[in-house]
């Protein structure tokens, strides 16, 4: 999924731009006194009697961060866009762990309100389903941007950033990820919503409560209104889209019914094919 | 104001349910969203709720209790003083004689009226009272007085037209009864005018002066002379300022027998005997055609008559021999002759006996004629011989004697005859002797002569050949007379078996069961059909009416115009507004609840 190649500490199944003691070759460079003589490319030296040190390029693990939206708005949905969020997050750390990678979530509402530190090996798989099953929509709203500081104030290494939410975010979902960005995260959007939110089914006087902000709006509904409200709605998810292929972050956006497995497997073919 | 079923008003006690609900639907749907993002954004425009959204649901209950208030009212019924002061009583008058069915106007005269009779009903108002009456051949009650429009408007609409004269003066009489002294006494009569205007009633007169060719009178009967012969009677009207051409057929039984050429001049009556011949007779047709003007009443171009049909007769000729007895008979068509000179001991059927010189003991129950009877029978005595007999009383009346004379015929010798029964004496002598007699039993008709024919010179007169051929006749019941086409709207007289079951059927095809012997009236126009249970005659009937014929209308100034009898503007029952307002209530409400969710 990670686009990028990071520096890892731990070797790994990754490769990384650091040379060490691999078995991958990758280039040569000039004799100094002082390099182990060991790594002496001597073919070379009876060919063209120049002295020339191989380099292998050393593998090692990535940090892959999930950022796991847990506001109140992730309920909403049949079934709630917060379930979905969660097998989401467990499959992709499943799949990290397997590769030897370091993953870590973090649950975000209007700031990180839990967090499951970096952890390695397949073993921390059920710990980190654990966190997950405790895990429920807190938080008064959603603020992606607070959520990424407070990332960054933990002096993550940079890695692979999930953000996986619905973006509902009052100050935008750019600020969060404009942060990734320049922390130099490889950041993935995995952006699901309620089909009612699509395609709300309403008409007539109602109260609107914000599930996040409890705000209320008492308003008459229209059809009218219902094809304004789909047009910005149909505006936000485009906007996504255009962020991420601007910046070249991946994104995915996927209704709340469709079955988790598919959307990794769905998620992990477009990152194949590099769309 | 009162109201008709002050009842009602307790329905407003639905009232209180509704504003009860009407709190409970006011509380709002409570609808958790995942961000009110949207749909700040969507109302960023308009503010979600305007102060008219806030006040809409205190005026939507506003406007259903409004709503049911109308309605409760609407099912009192209320109405004010003042229309029951101004109610009036009207009888609408619609003209349904055969000249409404001019199509000077389109579609028709009839058709005309029958639209200026809806727009009087549209007029009419609350607690008016109308009835409906038809000036046709009587006058006919089609709907008693009411006040229901559509009650009203489906009498209307059940009025034909008929093909006979008009009886608005009976029709205006009738009216007057029916609205009685009612202050506010309406008769309107719609017509396309009338002889003499009845006072007192508003005419609306439609049509025009229109000009029109008709046939005012077709009739045929028998010759008295010729026994195949017939004559027809046809008399064509020019009702019209301009001279007319045209032409006339006439058919019998669809094949023409003559044409005519007509010429006619402005207001000019035609009329032409014709003379021709058929035994078996039949239907008559005369068809005005080739008209070279205007004519705007189709129905009197066409007229219909019925020529009788001729019946064999079978004649026996008892006699010794007498050449003049014997062709005077056979040159009758309608005869055939069988000749005898002993008399038979079984007397044939259907069949006439002449006896000449001879006389059986006992008369046959046939038809017979006697001439010169020479001895006794069950039915008279033979007397002395009167000599020179001069006959000087002759019954003028009996068809037998139609076009005879017999005072100047030479007649040496005659018998005289005591009759045992009745017998009506058709020509006698002086001294009152019958010479010629009428004998009418039950058992066959019967005449006796008593002229010797070898003596007199009755047998070279023309007489005696009209004498047979009357006698031809009256066996065989042929009268002779007119059998008249009968004018539209009149009564024809039937003759037949007492007791017989006859039916009526007209040119149209509706069947009516005759009682008594009288039928009609007849208001339709073509041959109507007698059906009894062994027989089957026609009658023809005719529009044969000047005045119907004429299209010229009074003049509307001639008439006495009255002003519009139209209801304003308020002419309907209080709780007809009141559910209209309702109607129109609940369709804005419905509007406005479309329109809020629709957008």
């Amino acid at each position: 999924m990670s686009k990028r190649v990071f520096r890892g500490t731990l070797l790994a199944q990754r490769r990384t731009t650091q040379m060490g003691s691999g078995i991958e070759f990758s280039d040569h460079r000039e004799y100094t006194p002082g390099d182990d003589l060991r790594y002496l490319d001597w073919n070379i030296y009876a060919r063209h009697g120049d002295l020339l040190l191989k380099r292998f390029q050393e593998e090692q693990d990535l940090h892959v961060y999930l950022l796991l939206d847990c506001s109140p708005s992730m309920v909403m949905g049949d079934p709630a866009k917060f379930d979905l969020a969660r097998h989401l997050t467990a499959a992709l750390a499943y799949i990290a762990l397997a590769d030897l990678d370091r993953i870590a979530v973090l649950a975000y509402a209007d700031g990180i309100v839990e967090e499951f530190p970096v952890t390695r090996g397949k073993a921390r798989i059920l710990a980190l389903m654990r966190f997950l099953e405790s895990l429920s929509p807190s938080g008064e709203d959603t603020h992606l941007s607070r959520a990424v500081q407070g990332l960054v104030h933990r002096g993550a290494r940079s890695g692979l950033a999930v953000v996986i939410s619905d973006l509902f975010d009052p100050n935008g979902f750019q600020p969060g990820l404009d942060l990734l960005r320049s922390r130099r995260f490889d950041a993935h959007v995995l952006q699901l919503h309620a089909p009612q939110e699509a395609d709300p089914k309403l008409l007539g006087d109602a109260e609107l409560i914000d599930v996040e902000t409890d705000s209320v709006r008492m308003v008459t509904v229209t059809e009218k209104h219902l094809r304004s409200y789909k047009k910005l709605f149909q505006a936000h998810q485009q906007s996504v889209r255009d962020y991420c292929a601007n910046y070249g972050l991946g994104c995915t956006q996927s209704p709340s019914t469709v079955p988790f497995d598919q959307l990794v497997m769905s998620m992990m073919r477009t990152s194949a094919t590099g769309e | 104001m009162s109201f008709a079923a002050p009842i009602a008003l307790t329905l407003a006690a639905l009232a209180v349910p509704i504003i009860g609900l009407y709190i409970l639907k006011v509380r709002l749907r409570r609808v958790p969203v995942s961000t009110n993002l949207f749909w700040k954004q969507v109302y960023d425009e308009k503010p979600p709720r305007s102060l008219w959204q806030n006040l809409r649901h205190w005026l939507s209950l506003l406007a259903q209790l409004l709503l049911l208030g109308l309605l409760v009212l609407a099912i009192a019924d209320p109405f004010f003083a003042w229309q029951a002061a101004r109610a009036r009583r009207m009888v609408l008058i619609v003209d349904a004689s055969a000249s409404m069915q001019a199509s000077d106007v389109e579609p028709t005269r009839f058709a005309e009226a029958i639209a200026e009779a809806h727009r009087i009903i549209d007029g009419v108002r609350d607690h008016d009272q109308v009835a409906i009456l038809t000036a046709g051949v009587v006058p006919k009650v089609i709907t008693g007085m009411a006040n229901h429009a559509p009650t009203l408007r489906r009498a209307i609409d059940s009025i034909s037209a008929t093909d006979a004269p008009s009886s608005i003066d009976a029709a205006v009489t009738l009216g007057k009864q029916l609205v009685g002294d009612h202050p506010n006494a309406h008769v309107i009569v719609i017509s396309d005018g009338a002889e003499a205007a009845p006072p007192d009633v508003d005419w609306r007169v439609v049509g025009t002066a229109a000009a029109n060719l008709g046939i005012t009178e077709l009739q045929a009967r028998r010759s008295f002379v010729d026994p195949v012969g017939y004559e027809v009677l046809v008399e064509v009207l020019n009702a019209s300022e301009e001279p007319a051409r045209g032409r006339l057929e006439l058919e019998l039984d669809g094949i023409i027998i003559d044409v005519l050429p007509l010429k006619l001049d402005a207001g000019e009556t035609w009329s032409r005997t014709i003379e021709k011949t058929s035994l078996e007779g039949g239907q008559l047709t005369a068809k005005l055609t080739e008209l070279e003007q205007t004519d705007s009443l189709a129905i009197d171009n066409k007229a219909a008559a019925i020529v009788p049909t001729r019946e064999l007769q079978q004649v026996l000729i008892v006699s010794p021999g007498n050449l003049f007895l014997q062709k005077v008979f056979e040159a009758n068509p309608l005869v055939r002759v069988t000749l005898t000179n002993t008399i038979p001991e079984v007397w044939p059927a259907d069949t006439i006996v002449v006896f000449h010189q001879s006389v059986p003991e006992t008369m046959p129950e046939r038809d017979f004629l006697v001439i010169d009877p020479d001895a006794d029978c069950d039915l008279w005595t033979i007397g002395d011989m009167i000599e020179n007999p001069i006959v000087t009383e002759q019954d003028e009346e009996s068809p037998l004697m139609t076009y005879i004379r017999l005072d100047n015929v030479l007649v040496p010798q005659a018998r005289e005859i005591a009759f045992e029964g009745d017998a009506h004496p058709l020509a006698a002598t002086v001294s009152g002797e019958p010479i010629y007699a009428s004998l009418d039993r039950p058992a066959g008709k019967g005449l006796v002569l008593s002229v010797n024919l070898e003596q007199s010179d009755l047998a070279f007169r023309t007489a005696f050949p009209i004498m047979i051929t009357n006698a031809l006749a009256w066996f065989a019941d042929q009268s002779g007379e007119w059998e008249p086409a009968i004018a539209s709207g009149g009564i024809a007289s039937i003759t037949a078996a007492g007791g017989e079951k006859r039916t009526l059927v007209s040119p149209s095809g509706e069947r009516t069961p005759i009682t008594g012997d009288r039928a009609g009236p007849l208001a339709e126009v073509g041959v109507w059909t007698i059906e009894g249970e062994d027989s089957q005659s026609t009658i023809a009937v005719n529009l044969a009416s000047p005045t119907e014929s004429d299209l010229r209308p009074i003049a509307p100034s001639d008439l006495e115009q009255s002003t519009s009898i139209a209801g304003l503007w308020f002419t309907r029952p209080v709780w007809f507004y009141c559910a209209a307002l309702a109607a129109l209530l609940f369709a804005v409400e419905w509007f406005l609840y479309q329109r809020r969710l629709i957008g």
